[in-house]
């Protein structure tokens, strides 16, 4: 409410983002805002079409336990206070118009031609705080959502209790609409739970329940609770307490997840069966209502933000932080942040906490009017550019502007340095500050330069694979000295090129290492690791050369074990390469001279000086 | 619903060849279910370059 009346904030409900373009500082977004069919400034919410209208459908609030008009507002809170016409549900929108809600409203604030309208903004940070789904059980039929009137989930008990719901605070169960007495709450359901893909916690759904036996208790103190739980997860600040409080005021906790629920067809009682874990034993227990405690899961908009905004997305689904314990609320496009759900789990009081660090960064970042960027960026040249695009292409986070027949410019406040554009530029016309191709082949062949036939040649990415070395090296873990690293900032950094170089200068084994697919500290920049590694190997056989002898590992800061284990395997492998094939490698991935096209060379001139 | 094919896999470290479902567009790491090395190479059947 404080936000639709603050004079500095501008309130777009009811639109979607279309399209961003630009960085940070310097963000546009598209917003459509979609036809109301009400002017909520002529919309007093008298209410008087409301009454009028003749249509009913299910009221997505009230989670389709009642019904709405086609003619509603979302909740009484819901900002701005007016009502919005649901076209797809109205009779005006079919030949023969209704027009009722129209007739009453005095105010003349019912316009059936409306139209969605397309807005720009100029911005220069953004926040994401998409919120969550919740999980739809009806997939996980053992405990008879879709077939057991009185089994609901945990949404549709906070509306079955609530004094604004369907029943106007009368607790009722669907069936016989008698009061309940005997209430089982199953938790975990959508959550921790690898077979369906939800192998996360929730994070809310312990707590939710035990305050939702606390009301019941407070309100009903005849109703028997009992909770089905594999833990109870209660960390947070007061949280213990309220736990403890729940079980003294009579809720039973059994320690299990039931595996079957029955229905008695005549009194649609609930027969439940359940291993008790700490007792070790099989009970059956008959309850009058089952309540399903479901997870949370990443919205259904998020695939379409983290496209429209170039962010990245953990294993679970939810939005990635540049950094889990540095840069929580920083996403990894320069100048968008991160709050609520989005990005994990989390109750409200972390959701606020997260909100304000990443509004005062947004307003740290607008205030400075300028940012700092690691001179690592990429560098374009426009003579040696051949307009071809594969930099844009295969730039994370969008930070190369080219167009058909255009130089590609690389923008430097975007750009975050992983090298990728310069690995995969057929043409090198790029050059990576600091990684430069020519400083990275240089040590290539310094490294290599004695002894070759004696090393395992490793390039390591700068976050994961080079940390975890360091890792092994402070934890004192033993591993054969034959390796030499090289590091770039990514892996994706690695050009077919350096690989190759690495063959022709004698190395028996060359390793490739990054971070893990969910680590990647540029989004998904190692992805083109992949490809560029699949387009080796063919390479490799194609000159006869063992492909083998080319490795790719992901290993991360922490995982100095797995450094370590990579590289005894890489000395073991090394010791099966013989010279002979090293001398063969070398041979037959020599460099061939590029061929000149003289007769565009001319027009190449031109094309340059013109500019 | 994506679309799901099984696929040709060779672990370049253990030498292991495996078959596994691969989903249209999936993003996941490719691990030796032998070995557990990431050095998988993803041997694609014959005609594969012309369909795509």
């Amino acid at each position: 409410m404080d936000v639709g009346r603050h004079p500095k904030i501008e309130l777009l409900t009811y639109s979607e983002i279309e399209e961003v373009n630009g960085y940070v500082g310097n963000f546009e977004v598209k917003i459509r805002k979609k036809a109301r069919y009400v002017d909520p400034d002529l919309c007093n919410a008298c209410g008087d079409c409301f009454d009028e209208c003749p249509v009913s459908v299910p009221d997505e609030f009230q989670m389709g336990l009642s019904s709405r008009k086609a003619i509603y507002m979302q909740y009484p809170q819901a900002v701005p206070g007016a009502y919005v016409l649901d076209m797809e549900s109205c009779l005006g929108n079919n030949p023969i118009a209704c027009g009722a809600c129209a007739e009453v409203c005095e105010q003349e604030a019912i316009d059936y031609d409306d139209q969605d309208e397309i807005v720009t903004r100029k911005v220069g940070t953004v926040i994401a705080a998409i919120g969550l789904d919740v999980y739809d059980p009806t997939e996980m039929d053992e405990y008879g959502y879709t077939r057991f009137e009185n089994v609901i989930t945990s949404m549709e008990f906070e509306r079955l209790i609530s004094s604004g719901g369907p029943t106007g605070g009368h607790f009722m169960r669907p069936s016989d609409q008698e009061r309940p007495k005997r209430i089982g709450f199953i938790q975990c359901v959508g959550s921790r739970n690898p077979k369906i893909g939800r192998p996360y916690c929730s994070n809310i759904c312990c707590m939710n329940t035990v305050k939702d036996t606390l009301l019941l208790s407070d309100h009903y103190p005849d109703t028997e609770n009992l909770v089905f739980y594999q833990d109870i997860r209660a960390f947070g600040k007061s949280f213990e307490d309220l736990f403890q409080r729940s079980k003294q005021k009579g809720t039973k906790y059994i320690r299990g997840l039931p595996g079957d629920i029955e229905e008695d067809p005549e009194t649609n009682n609930l027969h439940v069966t359940v291993e008790n874990t700490t007792a070790g034993k099989i009970e059956r227990y008959e309850l009058d209502m089952v309540v399903l405690s479901v997870g949370v899961v990443p919205s259904e908009e998020l695939q379409r933000i983290s496209s429209l905004f170039t962010l990245s997305k953990t294993a679970d689904g939810f939005f990635m932080e540049s950094h889990p314990k540095l840069r929580p609320v920083d996403a990894p496009t320069r100048g968008v942040y991160l709050a609520g759900f989005c990005e994990a789990p989390k109750d409200i009081k972390d959701s606020v906490c997260q909100a304000g660090a990443a509004a005062s960064k947004a307003g740290a970042l607008l205030n400075s009017g300028e940012i700092t960027v690691e001179a690592i960026t990429s560098v374009i040249d426009p003579d040696l550019c051949k307009r071809c695009g594969i930099c844009a292409s295969v730039c994370p986070y969008s930070a190369i502007m080219w167009s058909k027949g255009e130089v590609a410019k690389v923008i430097e406040a975007a750009c975050a340095g992983c090298g990728n554009c310069g690995a995969a530029c057929p043409f090198d016309a790029i050059t990576m500050r600091h990684f430069t191709d020519a400083q990275i082949k240089a040590q290539i062949r310094s490294i290599l330069s004695e002894n070759a036939e004696d090393k395992v040649f490793v390039f390591a990415c700068n976050w994961c694979s080079y940390a975890g070395g360091d890792t092994a090296g402070v934890a004192r873990f033993q591993y054969p000295t034959t390796n030499r690293l090289v590091r770039t900032m990514c892996s994706a950094r690695v050009s077919e090129e350096m690989v190759l170089e690495a063959f022709r200068c004698g190395a028996p084994v060359v390793l490739v290492s990054g971070c893990h697919f969910t680590d990647c500290h540029y989004i998904n920049a190692n992805r083109q690791t992949v490809k560029r590694m699949q387009k080796l190997w063919d390479k490799l056989e194609k000159a006869g050369v063992r492909p083998e002898r080319l490795q790719l590992e992901w290993i991360s800061a922490a995982e100095g074990q797995r450094f370590v284990e990579t590289m005894n395997r890489m000395e073991e492998l090394r010791q099966t390469v013989t010279p002979e094939e090293i001398e063969h490698s070398m041979q037959a991935l020599k460099s061939k001279p590029k061929k000149k096209k003289k007769k565009k060379e001319p027009a190449k001139a031109e094309a340059s000086s013109s500019e | 619903m994506a679309k799901k094919t099984i696929e040709t896999f060779r672990c370049m470290m253990c030498g292991h060849e495996y078959q596994e479902p691969v989903e249209e567009g999936e993003d996941r790491e490719w691990m030796c279910p032998k070995c557990r090395s990431n050095s998988i190479r993803h041997i694609k059947k014959k005609g594969d370059k012309k369909k795509s």
